[in-house]
């Protein structure tokens, strides 16, 4: 009972015993059995192991021992009295309990079907509330972006004074008399606190509220394809609180702007920036994603094939299915490759990185897919091996086809000795009036069984050579050809002649219909064949009897 | 009427509004737990969600690729940690749940704080308390009240997650409430408050018998979470701990390192689903029958030859990978679990245990008590415990000997904080702390017992026991349920048998009713129960809650170190 099994494959873990030192251990042969906790011995079975574990160490470990073997024992006459069992599960042994139900032992159908429990949206009002704000910052930060064209127009003046003319023309300033204090922090204008306009806004502020956003950055704020990379604004730091001259050591000229445009364009940059990037790992799932949906498109049709073709049916074209197993393994592989890469992909250096955590899961991802749908792939048997499997199918239907002809003419010739046997016993010749009444009641009775036996024979052939269930579940409900054919009896007619050998014929002509319809086209060729040679034995009777 | 379904296809439907592409799931540490009862990560892995978050985890990475779906409680802390998210977004697009009824200046709060225009979804989902089982929800709460009344912010977490539960369950209860508890009384009010407030929100489809929603005060029965226990489930809970379905291991001698901590759901662990309400005795030979099969499996798996074979083993895999893991889990368990019980007397605690609960023979018992506090195997919290059930049981007798019997306990060194709970239960769930119109002058373990007889007329020396729960569902059932003792919130009244009932016990249900509830719901078509309550207990924990609820402070519960030894 305490045994343990050490149970190894390519990724299964080893799991060993209770006691001692533990390992789990990645070992790619495969041992099994029932290790002893204790000395590490391998026990066959369940028993043996109990048993060694009596002789050998029932004195070494009481407590584990007692508490496994004679606990059990003892538990279970004393906690489960017969009628708490019958209690407990009432009209049926324990064993049966699961059948009750999936899961958390609750049938699903003791309660009715749920539905989505209540919910309340709020996105209406949260929009509502975010758009109003939203839209003012884009009438706003348009407004920033014209004035920002005209200011960076190539035409703009380059000499200080004319520039400056040329900036109060494009953005009308505040006047300086009605501001005596900055906008932003307060602190009141003076000899020491000077008075500065936004070039955007033209509102007032002192030169420790100022912003001083670099050229480029704001050539490409107008036009998104401009080449940028750096800082957009310039760092402040205590040697630069004072920037007279707006142009930086790298001889990058810069604007003075306020906080609030500078929040506005900002805004407007990074949300750019979201719309338009799309990062490596982006681009390579994206990828992956459409080769698994790929994959997902092509296995319902495959699966069906592989079944039939591994039944040696010549339903669906070898070939054509070995061009659909090619394509799913190139997507497969290139799933595995993809998201090798993505694993792969540099991550910040730091140690608890969930750049990291995010590429491994997606790895994880890909690989559950791949071991979730990869059988469909082992499962298509080589050509040589499909051939083989068709020919034997061919072969057993023709005998049983045979077999089945054969047992008509014996049954035809059964009918044709009793009746001479009849006739002779009567000393009647051959009565046309009763003859067709009293076939028709023959074939009800004794000769209605004769009947059944050969329906039986011919459905027997065509239900093996139906296919078996979907290796997978999903896949069921696909087209018609997919569906394990069988086909239905046609009797009326065929209990209208008497012959057997007409029956047998009308049966046929029945089921050549129905696998046509369900485009069984092996069959039909052999039951076509079939009827063919039903007719011309029939023939041959019929002027063998006329001669 | 299935709460982990509830909560499961809350968190799908969220999944599912996200789109395709990668994904974040934020929560806060309550939602984690919501979630992690009903889906196990490489089940929501498979819906393209790589990362789990905490909203209050700080410096997380910016990762603009990712969408988020926003999990959260509704609390002002993280109304402001999410505001400031939208500030400054780490992830590409925001979709918001929250697990509960959000004010509409939270709302503007948020609205105001995303300027960058990533969220899509701001919703309500109802998927506000644990799901343990399918019948059967906690609110993870210990200590409801002090000195007898609620705890305020527990009183509102309560409203808040018993509401949630109507919800997503869509039902929209009579409420009956058990009259002695002024603490059931005030719940039933404010979750009726609740739904009239927010009238538009219950508006269900109207069903021929309305649902029941009944409140019960824990300190109606304070002899069901005193017992030992023996179903997989309930022991479990009791010996080793269940905490949002986790188990920790790591005290276990010579436990192996992945095994330290294990997780025991029923959602995802076909062996358990099919054990937890098993007897302990029958689990052993269901482990032996699962390891032979697990054998014979693995022995077609080293002859695999043919398609078919291969095909089959395949199909079996995931099962069979499973079920490796499943056997060296529940083995270890109940290995475990027997150590235990041999070590400690158990079987011979709870022997005597289902006794005081059940009998009525004092002087032996007395003697039972007494050869019991003297050994040296039985762990202190059971010495505790009897005389505890002892002094329930026995409270008015003539020949009462608690003294006596704290007297031994002192002895034994337990210290005056742990002897004191006794008279802490006396009042906690002693004659007077009881609904006298339902019991009159007789215990409630006297009734258990003589329905227990009637019924069933054999009885098992373990589990002899039945809950006051069972006998008031039971008349509940029968609409026998008196309305003195119970009566209806308000004007309406039901006519007809109950059809789906939801009950939820103040101060916390246990496993074993659980067990009950989980009977009810098997064998009486039609009828459908959910049980919650402010926590899961096992005796430890109750313990705990008895000792915040008289008013001592709870630290003789948080120092009751008397557990595994
Ligand atoms: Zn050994
Ligand atoms: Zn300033
Ligand atoms: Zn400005």
């Amino acid at each position: 009972m305490n045994g343990f099994f050490k149970q190894g494959s390519g990724n299964l873990k080893r799991l060993e015993a209770g006691g001692g030192e533990q390992a789990v251990t990645m070992s790619a042969d495969i041992i099994e059995g029932f290790l002893c906790p204790i000395c590490m011995k391998d026990l066959g079975t369940v028993s043996q192991l109990q048993g060694h574990f009596e002789e050998e160490h029932s004195s070494e470990d009481k407590a584990v021992f007692q508490s496994l073997k004679g606990f059990f024992d003892k538990a279970k006459k004393r906690i489960l009295g017969d009628k708490l069992e019958t209690e407990l599960t009432p009209g049926g042994e324990p064993a049966k309990r699961e059948e009750l139900g999936g899961l958390s032992g609750y049938d699903p159908s003791w309660w009715e079907e749920q539905e989505l429990g209540a919910i309340r949206s709020h996105t209406d009002t949260f929009k509502s509330v975010r758009d109003a704000r939203v839209d003012h910052f884009v009438v706003e930060t348009n407004k920033l972006l014209i004035r920002l064209d005209k200011l960076l127009s190539p035409e703009a003046p380059a000499d200080p004074k004319k520039r400056k003319a040329f900036e109060r023309a494009v953005v009308q300033w505040i006047p300086d008399n009605e501001v005596s204090a900055c906008l932003s922090c307060g602190r009141s204008f003076g000899l020491l606190t000077r008075r500065h306009h936004c070039r955007l806004c033209g509102r007032i502020m002192c030169d420790r509220c100022s912003e001083f956003m670099a050229s480029s950055y704001a050539h490409k704020l107008v036009n998104p394809g401009h080449n940028f990379s750096g800082e957009g604004f310039l760092k402040r730091s205590s040697s630069n609180t004072s920037i007279n001259s707006l142009v930086s050591q790298d001889g990058e000229s810069h604007m003075r702007v306020c906080k609030t445009c500078r929040k506005l364009l900002e805004r407007r940059d990074v949300m750019t920036e979201q719309r338009n990037t799309k990062p490596a790992i982006v681009q390579i799932y994206d990828k992956m994603k459409m080769c698994i949906s790929d994959a997902e498109q092509i296995l319902p049709d495959y699966l069906p094939m592989v079944d039939s073709l591994s039944q040696g049916e010549t339903v669906h074209n070898f070939r054509q299915a070995l061009i659909m197993r090619t394509k799913l393994v190139k997507l497969y592989e290139a799933v595995d490759q993809l998201s090798k890469k993505i694993m792969l992909l540099p991550v910040p250096s730091d140690t608890n990185s969930r750049q990291l955590h995010l590429q491994k899961s997606i790895r994880i991802y890909a690989s559950n897919f791949m071991q979730e749908n990869l059988m469909g792939l082992q499962a298509l048997p080589t050509e040589e091996e499909y051939n083989k499997l068709r020919e034997a199918r061919a072969a057993e239907i023709q005998r049983k086809i045979a077999a089945e002809r054969q047992a008509a003419m014996d049954a035809q010739e059964r009918e044709r000795r009793e009746r001479l046997a009849r006739d002779s016993q009567s000393g009647n010749a051959l009565s046309a009036e009763e003859g067709p009444q009293f076939g028709h009641r023959r074939v009800g009775s004794s000769g209605g069984s004769e009947q059944s036996k050969r329906k039986l024979i011919a459905n027997k052939i065509l239900n093996s050579a139906g296919s078996k269930s979907h290796t997978r579940s999903d896949s069921e409900g696909g087209v018609g050809t997919d569906k394990g054919w069988k086909p239905v009896e046609e009797s009326t007619r065929a209990q209208k002649v008497s012959d057997p050998m007409l029956q047998q014929m009308e049966i046929i002509k029945g089921y050549i219909k129905q696998a046509r319809q369900a485009q069984r086209m092996d069959e039909v060729v052999m039951l076509e064949q079939n009827l063919k040679e039903l007719t011309a034995e029939y023939t041959r009777q019929k002027q063998q009897e006329s001669s | 009427m299935n709460v982990i379904l509830a909560v499961k296809q809350y968190i799908s439907k969220m999944i599912e509004g996200c789109g395709g592409g990668m994904k974040v799931l934020l929560m806060d540490k309550e939602t984690t737990s919501i979630v992690s009862m009903v889906y196990a990560q490489s089940e929501i892995l498979q819906k393209e969600v790589y990362l789990f978050e905490r909203i209050d985890t700080a410096g997380r990475e910016t990762m603009k690729h990712l969408n988020c779906i926003a999990f959260l409680r509704p609390t002002k802390e993280n109304v402001d940690l999410l505001a400031q998210e939208l500030r400054m977004p780490k992830y590409g697009l925001y979709f918001i749940y929250f697990s509960n009824v959000i004010s509409k200046q939270d709302i503007k709060v948020l609205a105001e704080a995303d300027d960058q225009e990533v969220v899509r979804e701001v919703q309500e989902f109802y998927g506000d308390y644990i799901a343990v089982n399918p019948h059967l929800f906690s609110l993870n709460l210990v200590g409801c009240c002090q000195n007898f009344s609620w705890f305020p912010p527990v009183l509102s977490r309560t409203i808040q997650g018993l509401t949630s539960v109507l919800l997503s369950l869509k039902k929209c209860p009579m409420i009956r409430y058990q009259n002695s508890s002024e603490m059931a009384r005030r719940l039933a009010d404010s979750v009726r408050q609740v739904i009239s407030k927010e009238a538009a929100l219950f508006e269900f489809r109207k069903t021929d018998v309305p649902p029941v929603l009944l409140i019960l005060d824990r300190r109606d029965d304070a002899v069901t979470p005193l017992l030992n226990q023996w179903t997989y489930q309930a022991m479990v809970h009791e010996l080793l701990s269940i905490n949002n379905n986790r188990i920790n291991l790591s005290t276990v001698p010579g436990i192996s390192k992945d095994l330290q901590e294990v997780v025991l759901s029923a959602e995802h662990d076909e062996f358990y689903a099919n054990n937890m309400y098993m007897n302990f005795g029958e689990i052993g030979s269901n482990i032996k029958e699962l390891m032979e099969e697990f054998q014979k499996k693995s022995k077609s798996h080293a002859k695999v030859e043919s398609i078919a074979d291969m095909k089959a083993f395949v199909e079996n895999y995931p099962q069979f990978k499973k079920m490796s893991g499943t056997v060296s889990k529940h083995v270890t368990i109940v290995g475990e679990l027997s150590r235990l019980v041999g070590a400690h007397l158990l079987l011979e605690v709870s022997e005597t245990e289902q006794e005081i609960a059940c009998h009525g023979d004092h002087s032996p018992l007395l003697q039972r008590i007494r050869a019991l506090l003297a050994s040296d195997k039985v762990r202190h919290i059971d010495m505790l415990r009897l005389v505890m059930l002892y002094a329930l049981r026995y409270e008015s007798h003539s020949n009462n000997d608690v003294s006596g019997l704290v007297d031994a306990l002192r002895q034994k060194g337990l210290s005056a904080e742990h002897r004191a709970m006794v008279q802490s239960i006396l009042d906690y769930g002693g004659k007077k702390a009881r609904g006298s119109d339902l019991f009159g002058n007789q215990d409630a373990v006297a009734i258990t017992k003589r329905l227990l007889k009637g019924l069933k007329g054999v009885e098992n020396v373990y589990t002899q026991h039945k809950p006051l729960l069972f006998t008031i569902l039971d008349q509940l059932i029968k609409g026998k349920l008196k309305e003195a003792s119970y009566p209806y919130l308000g004007t309406g009244q039901l006519k007809d048998r109950p059809q789906d009932i939801i009950v939820f016990i103040i101060g916390g249900c246990t496993y074993e009713e659980a067990l009950a509830v989980h009977n009810f719901n098997r064998m009486m078509p039609g009828v459908r129960i959910v049980l919650g309550g402010t926590t899961l207990h096992n005796s430890k924990s109750f313990l705990q809650e008895v000792s915040t609820a008289v008013g001592s402070g709870g630290s003789a519960g948080q120092n009751m170190r008397m557990g595994r030894q």
